[in-house]
């Protein structure tokens, strides 16, 4: 039997990796045993930021990655994290099938094959006080953590505060922040209702995990075989779908019982934020060029 | 002294000071970045600047750590044996740390050739061009390797290495 | 069958480079080399680049130079004098007398400094000829010197607690905090076998000294000044949230440089000797990190850790059974490595296995921390002892058998950990809001 290594940034209990595991299970089982992946999940073999490398360069064979971390290097990748340009797994979706076989075309110039990827969560804000429009934003201290996150503060004329991962529930419970915009995951893994009050289901962007082969490993695998990792992963996909929205809900109804205020933004604060993230796509279509325009076309094609 | 010796003597300790500057580079960043928070302003890519300089003050200093005898190594052995049979162990400590250290420096060169040929850039705000500060791995890696073997050849042509200790100086990291 | 195999080799090949002595850093490299050429079919080198500059390259890890610099400026200057007149008059008429000033000064440096032998050196070149001066027993001296120094590990800031911190991917600033209280207990302890010796004690005849005024004590508490203002600016400001912990430590070499300069002790030289010792040792540490990245990633790729971690979870250990077996093994790993090697290098083993038995690594951090502080006075390595060595000129043996006291309230705290693991929990659990930092 060959033996396959999957890194996997997140934790063992979390969604994304526990559909990984799966997935390896299923394709033990589909392949009759010829193809066995050990899934590493928790950054134990390699850190997020270094597997998709890693994948390319032949140094593990497939492997799971948030796409949307690599758009410094090719903007297209920034195609799932634009601001309040599809706020909802159902517009999440068809931006998806907008943009496939783009990015499809970049990852296989960089030695890629995608077999599937399941949506984070949507993010939204959280807060210390209720926020009814962006005016209220006005000088909040907002932990920022990548350019995105940088420029929502800024439009938002919030104060962008850099925290690392690590450090992000010590800077809540210490004031150094007051506000972020992240999965209500995150808020629920890192107790933030010991500091926080508020949070708002905004739905401002649904990131995707991709689960990511070496071109040439999948080239020497055989066509039945294939054929079945190919509908392990169809099925996974699905899997992790179901398991995305299941979690927003337990998440959102943990922050409740941990004390947050959890609700929908007011009208008037969506309208505001539409705005920023008109502002925001177009920023990205001037970075992402043709591919971007082309993807945000297909999008609106199908509203 | 030859110039060669002149020459290699001179790079471990302009590594070190270089490493030294990293060091107050950190340091400066970090003030930088908690100036500009405190202040309402950001400084976008801070932490992977000082991120960069932290792998500068590592890899350029491992020569000249190595040296001054700060690195740490297990001595038990070597303290009970004849000066003999020391000279022989030492002859095997230095030719495993110097083969590792040009194994590493090699595969350094490979991966910073491909950062720079995938145009690989950082991730975070700052965008990068990933081969500028791993650029240290290789240099400081070589540096190394050069040290060890320099280190090497003089334990076997000349009877002893060049490595002095000094506990007070190695006494701030235990 | 393979995981024997693999445990074994890794086992045989890790304790032949160390035995023979190659460096630690490079052993460990050696080590994960040979495991990934015979375990798996992935190429070596790349993955070993890809994942030490990884780990070198972290915002995370900067914390440690600068502290290693604060220690190394701090060394330089006057402050164990002051800090033994301004402690003396009150420690004075405590049983046990003055060698309390040997235990509140390591506690009170231990809060400016991150490492135990620079704890060590700094207060025991003031207090060791002031104590010898006073009759003190030659044997309480050197034991709770090299007992109490052990605390610069424990009390925050610490190079131990950042190096599990940035190797377990938990939050160095916590782990500081939870530090706190254990130190303290810790430190009472000492004090209080102190005490009790002292009473019981037939040899213990000092020099008496003069009482002071308590205007006169107040007075001399001046010199206690500088070293409390440079704690509160270093941990208040982690604790009001106005720096993480790496800031924290940006912060203290600033406050120790202007501490040095009013002192008149910074100078152009002093201050290049601080900067080209704290590049030394931070290299040090770092290549042993480097190393230690990469055995991790071996490790992970054979799937020992897991395999172990699963084998350990079979055995249904009681968490209290897990953490005596622990507590062997690191004493044992602790005689013959320092501390930071023998955390970093089992940490790809051991995470996983505390993880699965549900203990809070924060805690566990702490837990370490005591562990790795005794591996500081155990025999052949241990580096309190080398430093005393150099600084008394005593044996090693006579050294080992003062420390062995401290050494025994030591393995007593691991117990005060588990029974009350509130100790080191309570503190960051309850970090609370600031004043606005804006
Ligand atoms: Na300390
Ligand atoms: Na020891």
């Amino acid at each position: 039997a060959e033996k396959w290594d999957m890194p996997m940034a997140y934790s063992a209990s979390n969604f994304h990796s526990e559909n990984g595991v799966k997935f390896a299970e299923c394709v033990t089982e589909a392949t009759g045993g010829e193809i066995e992946i050990t899934v590493h999940p928790g950054g134990a073999l390699f850190a997020g930021a270094d597997i998709k490398r890693a994948i390319q360069t032949g140094q593990v064979q497939l492997g799971e990655r948030l796409l949307s971390g690599h758009q410094n290097e090719n903007a297209v990748f920034g195609f799932d994290s634009i601001p309040f340009l599809a706020p909802s797994f159902e517009a999440s979706a068809q931006l998806w099938e907008a943009a496939k076989p783009k990015v499809e075309e970049v990852l296989a110039e960089q030695n890629l094959v995608l077999l599937y990827n399941v949506p984070w969560p949507p993010q939204g804000l959280y807060f210390k006080k209720e926020v009814g429009s962006v005016e209220d934003m006005k000088g909040v201290k907002f932990r920022s953590y990548n350019n995105t996150t940088a420029r929502l503060a800024e439009l938002t004329g919030m104060s962008p505060v850099t925290i690392e991962a690590a450090e992000v529930s010590q800077a809540f419970a210490t004031g150094v922040a007051e506000s972020m915009i992240s999965s209500g995951a995150t808020g629920y893994d890192q107790k933030v209702w010991e500091s926080l009050t508020h949070f708002y289901e905004v739905d401002a962007w649904l990131p995707r995990n991709y689960v990511m082969i070496n071109a040439d490993v999948w080239e020497d695998v055989s066509d039945a075989n294939k054929e079945a990792i190919t509908t392990c992963a169809t099925e996974a996909e699905e899997r992790g779908l179901t398991a995305s929205k299941e979690y927003t809900q337990f998440t959102y109804d943990g922050l409740r019982e941990g004390g947050m205020n959890v609700e929908p933004a007011s009208e008037e604060l969506m309208k505001g934020l539409r705005e920023v993230g008109d502002t925001m796509t177009q920023e990205w279509l001037e970075a992402a060029g043709e591919d971007g325009q082309a993807i945000v076309d297909n999008y609106k094609a199908m509203q | 002294m030859t110039t060669l010796r002149k020459i290699l003597d001179g790079l471990y300790t302009g590594a070190g000071a270089l490493a030294a500057v990293c060091l107050v580079a950190i340091l400066t960043l970090i003030v930088a970045q908690m100036v500009a928070r405190w202040t309402g302003n950001v400084f976008p890519g801070a932490a992977s600047y000082a991120g960069y300089a932290m792998a500068g003050a590592s890899f350029l200093a491992f020569a000249n750590a190595l040296n001054r005898g700060s690195h740490i190594r297990v001595s038990i052995l070597v303290n009970a044996l004849s000066d003999k049979g020391r000279r022989l162990l030492d002859i095997w400590c230095f030719a495993v740390a110097a083969a590792v250290a040009w194994y590493f420096t090699y595969y350094a060169y490979w991966f910073v050739y491909w950062s720079w040929k995938f145009n690989e850039v950082s991730q975070d705000q700052d965008a990068t061009a990933l081969w500028i500060p791993q650029s240290v791995m290789v240099i400081g890696g070589g540096i190394l390797a050069i040290a060890l073997t320099d280190n090497l050849l003089h334990l076997i042509f000349k009877g002893d290495h060049r490595v002095t200790r000094d506990l007070v100086d190695q006494s701030f990291g235990e | 069958m393979t995981e024997i195999y693999a445990i074994a080799l890794f086992l045989i090949v890790l304790f032949f480079l160390l035995g023979t002595g190659v460096w630690v850093g490079l052993a460990l490299m050696g080590v994960a080399w040979v495991g990934m050429e015979l375990f798996t079919t992935r190429p070596v080198g790349d993955t070993m680049i890809t994942t030490i500059w990884a780990s070198s390259s972290s915002w995370t890890l900067t914390a440690l130079p600068l502290f290693v610099w604060m220690g190394e400026i701090l060394y330089r200057t006057r402050l164990s004098q002051d800090m033994f007149k301004g402690l003396s008059p009150w420690l004075a008429k405590l049983p046990g007398g003055l060698v309390h000033t040997n235990i509140v000064g390591c506690t009170v440096f231990a809060a400016v400094s991150g490492s135990s032998a620079a704890t060590l050196t700094t207060v025991g070149k003031m207090s060791i000829p002031e104590l010898r001066a006073r009759n003190y027993p030659e044997k309480m001296i050197i034991g709770t010197l090299a007992g109490a120094a052990t605390l610069g590990l424990m009390i925050p800031p610490s190079l131990a607690l950042i190096v599990y911190g940035v190797t377990v991917n938990e939050s160095i600033t916590k782990l500081f905090f939870a530090g706190v209280m254990p130190g303290l207990l810790l430190a009472l302890m000492f004090m209080g076998y102190v005490a009790i010796t002292s009473l019981m004690s037939k040899d213990w005849n000092p020099d008496v000294e003069t009482d002071m005024s308590f205007a006169e004590k107040l007075r001399n508490s001046r010199f206690l000044l500088p070293v409390f203002a440079l704690i509160s600016v270093v941990i208040g400001s982690m604790y009001l949230g106005f720096a993480t912990a790496t800031e924290a430590a940006a912060i203290g070499v600033i406050g120790s440089l202007t501490l040095a300069l009013f002192q008149g002790s910074l100078d152009w030289h002093s201050f290049r000797e601080s900067l080209m010792g704290a590049m030394r040792t931070s290299a040090m540490i770092a290549l042993i990190l480097a190393g230690a990245a990469f055995l991790k990633l071996s490790m992970g790729f054979t799937g020992l850790p897991r395999a172990l971690a699963d084998g350990i979870a079979a055995m249904e250990l009681s968490r209290f059974e897990l953490l005596m077996a622990l507590l062997v093994f690191y004493i044992v790993l602790g005689m013959f490595l320092d501390g930071i090697s023998s955390v970093v290098l089992t940490m790809a083993v051991v995470e996983p296995m505390v993880r699965g038995a549900g203990i809070d690594l924060i805690w566990f951090g702490i837990f370490v921390v005591v562990v790795v502080e005794m591996a500081q006075i155990t025999p052949p390595i241990g580096f309190n002892l080398f430093v005393l060595q150099g600084m008394t000129n005593h044996e090693m043996g006579y050294i080992t058998k003062a420390a062995l006291p401290m050494f025994a309230i030591m393995v007593f705290m691991v117990f005060v950990l588990i029974w009350f693991p509130e100790v080191a929990t309570w503190l960051p659990e309850n970090l609370r809001s600031g004043p606005a930092t804006g």
